[in-house]
């Protein structure tokens, strides 16, 4: 029973939205590669949504691209997700290991990355009026890829549901709280170098006279 | 060792035959500064010159000793230019060329037969309804409404009323309307313009400008809540700034203010009842962000000191700040960007009033003294003329014009509009929705798209059924095979 290979486990965990990701810890089934690889999809995929979306709506502006944005949109916040649930979870008795969060959360993106990429593809068929099948294909994918990633971290750490909305919770405010440090130590460090710099100048300049 | 030379030598030549050719073909207008325009992300692009200096008229090219300080200038419908030169206290008239001088109005017969001077007049208006020369004797006090032959039909002085509350009356433009009603820019007023009768009665003010609500001048109205009423008498009040120019065209009146704070209200339309018609289009007039000059440390804020309305319905803007007239269309879509700060031709120290007449703007230079006459260059009358038709809404006919334009500056975006516009109205929807995605519209785009799919759906209706088919059918009979496939394995 279920002897899937790791490319059939995932199309298993995204159409059984309620057993899928229970059958997977059950078979300790999952791979990291194809974790990376979702990954880089919706990076890719929010690229494409704003960059190459049709003409009739909206265009963007070349001269203000940067890729910054986009990176901190998928890589970063996908591994703040990761890193508050494993810290959180750890503390409320989960059982998921940070490698297990990371493929199950993964997976559960799916939807979402999809609904990009049809979208993007609709733009250029459809027109203005026409936007409202566009807006049922987010709402549909958006909502999929919650359903899936809420029984994702049930399943992984084997909560109730319950327990599982307040780990949610509590996983975002432990992300608010990483970036707040984040962006609190990146200014200190520009500080610390400009100190640095200032003692290192002053001393170049008093040694040479 | 020979091959390198003999290299070197062709490009050295080709190089200087190029940089020949470029100075002898291209005709580049003379203008002292860089023409430009703004592209649809509101960032300023190098553009053609729609107007070029043509030539600097002084007093004594008129004939009649040099301007002092003038003020104002204004053409009457009979092609009549009168200058308000404010310091020699005259009114000095020329032909419609400025080639000389017409006579000079400097004193006046009033009606009881004493004679009467003028004193600093800083505006003048000639109305074509009532024939008469209106001008803002701003030193005397008053606006004097005379006839041609200097007699003196009105004087229309401080008015003793109630809801005057100023101490001074220093009138410095005026206009007056179809029905004889004279309107005064007060500067240091407020409320508005001050609004005559034909008989000189004071009937109140007209079309007073709105206070921007930024973040500082609500915190104040909210800590004014919280204050007693001597402290708040001791506080700054907020109002907004007083009219600077105006000019009337039809029905309708045109205001301008300059200052440098302000940012609402700078220029208007106002309607009969004094309603601001382009107070819905959240239009900045001028440059779209403020130049920092370095040399002065200081950012050039538009402050509009004089408007025109030319006889196509153009609106010309004079920008005090940075000396550029920067004229707009009716539907308030800029067309064109001209002048500078310079002390060369086709630039100014201090622009007080702009004219318009047929393809040639005038603007006055109250420190150089002169008039400074702006000839249409070939590009300029292409988009005058597209423009025009664009408007009145010939697409198709403009479409031409349009192309004439984009071959004099291919970034042009109001052309890039008119073609998408004129093709999309034609049924060429591809060549639409390529100038509509080239002039930055996806609405014209959203149209032209619309079109082209529903004719490629036509066109291709049976080869589309077809592969969908297909497509679908090999699903159904692959997705059969495999799942035997499996029951077979399992069995």
């Amino acid at each position: 029973m279920l002897d899937l290979t790791q490319r059939q486990w995932v199309k298993h965990a995204v159409v059984h939205p309620v057993e899928g990701f229970e059958d997977m810890r059950w078979k300790k089934s999952g791979s990291l590669k194809i974790s990376l690889l979702i990954l880089v999809l919706l990076f890719f995929a929010q690229i494409a949504h704003s960059r190459l979306y049709g003409f009739q709506f909206g265009m963007p502006n070349d001269k203000t691209f940067s890729i910054v944005p986009y990176f901190v949109r998928s890589f970063v916040l996908f591994g703040a997700w990761v890193v508050g649930n494993w810290a959180v979870c750890t503390l409320l008795d989960g059982e998921g290991t940070a490698r297990n969060i990371c493929i199950y959360s993964s997976y559960a993106l799916i939807p979402y990355i999809v609904q990009l990429f049809v979208n993007v593809g609709l733009s250029h068929i459809l027109i203005q009026d026409e936007a409202v099948f566009m807006q049922a294909v987010t709402i549909i994918g958006t909502a999929w890829s919650v359903l899936l990633m809420f029984n994702a971290i049930r399943s992984v750490h084997q909560y109730s549901a319950l327990k599982t909305f307040a780990a949610i919770a509590l996983t975002i405010a432990a992300m608010l709280i990483m970036l707040f440090l984040l962006v609190l130590f990146l200014s200190l460090i520009q500080q610390v170098w400009i100190f640095v710099s200032t003692v290192y100048t002053e001393i170049f300049y008093r040694t040479r006279t | 060792m020979r091959k390198i030379l003999k290299k070197l030598l062709s490009a050295a030549v080709s190089l200087v035959l190029a940089g020949a050719s470029m100075t002898s073909g291209t005709v580049r207008a003379a203008s002292p500064d860089e023409t430009y325009n703004y592209d649809i992300w509101g960032e300023a692009i190098p553009s053609q010159a729609g107007y070029v200096p043509d030539r600097a008229v002084s007093g004594k090219d008129l004939g009649v000793g040099s301007f002092d300080d003038p003020n104002d200038i204004f053409l009457a419908g009979d092609d009549t230019f009168y200058i308000a030169d404010t310091k020699n206290d005259r009114i000095v008239t020329a032909d419609s060329k400025l080639s000389h001088s017409q006579g000079i109005y400097q004193t006046f017969t009033m009606p009881d037969g004493s004679e009467t001077e003028l004193s600093m007049p800083k505006g003048v208006y000639v109305s074509d309804y009532t024939g008469y020369i209106y001008i803002a004797d701003s030193e005397n006090g008053r606006v004097l409404v005379a006839r041609k032959d200097s007699t003196v039909v009105l004087e229309v002085k401080m008015p003793q009323s109630e809801l005057y509350t100023a101490p001074t009356f220093k009138p410095q433009k005026v206009i007056a309307d179809k029905a004889g009603n004279i309107y005064v820019a007060l500067g240091n007023i407020t409320t508005g313009s001050a609004m005559f009768s034909p008989k000189g009665e004071f009937m109140g003010f007209y079309g007073a400008n709105r206070v921007q609500p930024t973040a500082e001048i609500i915190g104040s109205f909210i800590r004014r809540l919280f204050l007693t009423e001597e402290k708040r008498l001791r506080r700054t009040r907020s109002v907004p700034t007083g009219i600077t120019g105006f000019d009337i065209d039809g029905d309708f009146i045109y205001t301008c203010t300059a200052s440098s704070t302000q940012k609402t209200d700078t220029v208007k339309k106002l309607n009969a009842a004094g309603k601001n018609i382009f107070a819905e289009k959240k239009i900045s007039f001028g440059d779209n962000r403020p130049m920092y000059d370095a040399s002065k440390n200081i950012l050039m804020e538009p402050a509009i000191t004089d408007i025109d309305i030319s006889a196509d319905g153009c609106i010309n803007c004079l920008d005090y700040t940075t000396g550029r007239v920067f004229q707009y269309d009716d539907e308030c879509g800029l067309l064109f960007i001209t002048g500078a700060k310079s002390d060369q031709l086709g630039g100014f120290t201090a622009p007080a009033a702009v004219e318009s007449f047929g393809n040639c703007l005038y603007v006055v230079d109250s420190a150089k003294d002169t008039i400074t006459v702006f000839r249409e260059t070939a590009f300029g009358a292409a988009v005058h003329k597209a423009n025009s038709l664009y408007n009145a809404g010939y697409y198709e006919e403009a479409l031409e014009p349009w192309y004439e334009v984009l071959r004099h500056d291919g970034n042009y975006r109001r052309a890039n509009i008119g073609v998408a516009s004129a093709l999309l109205r034609k049924g060429d929807y591809k060549g639409a929705m390529k100038y509509a995605k080239l002039a930055g519209s996806p609405d014209i785009y959203n149209k032209a798209f619309e079109g082209y799919r529903r004719e490629f759906i036509r066109s291709h209706f049976t080869a589309i059924i077809l592969t969908v088919t297909g497509i679908s059918a090999a699903a159904v009979i692959l997705h059969r095979r495999k799942k035997r496939r499996t029951s077979r394995k399992e069995k």
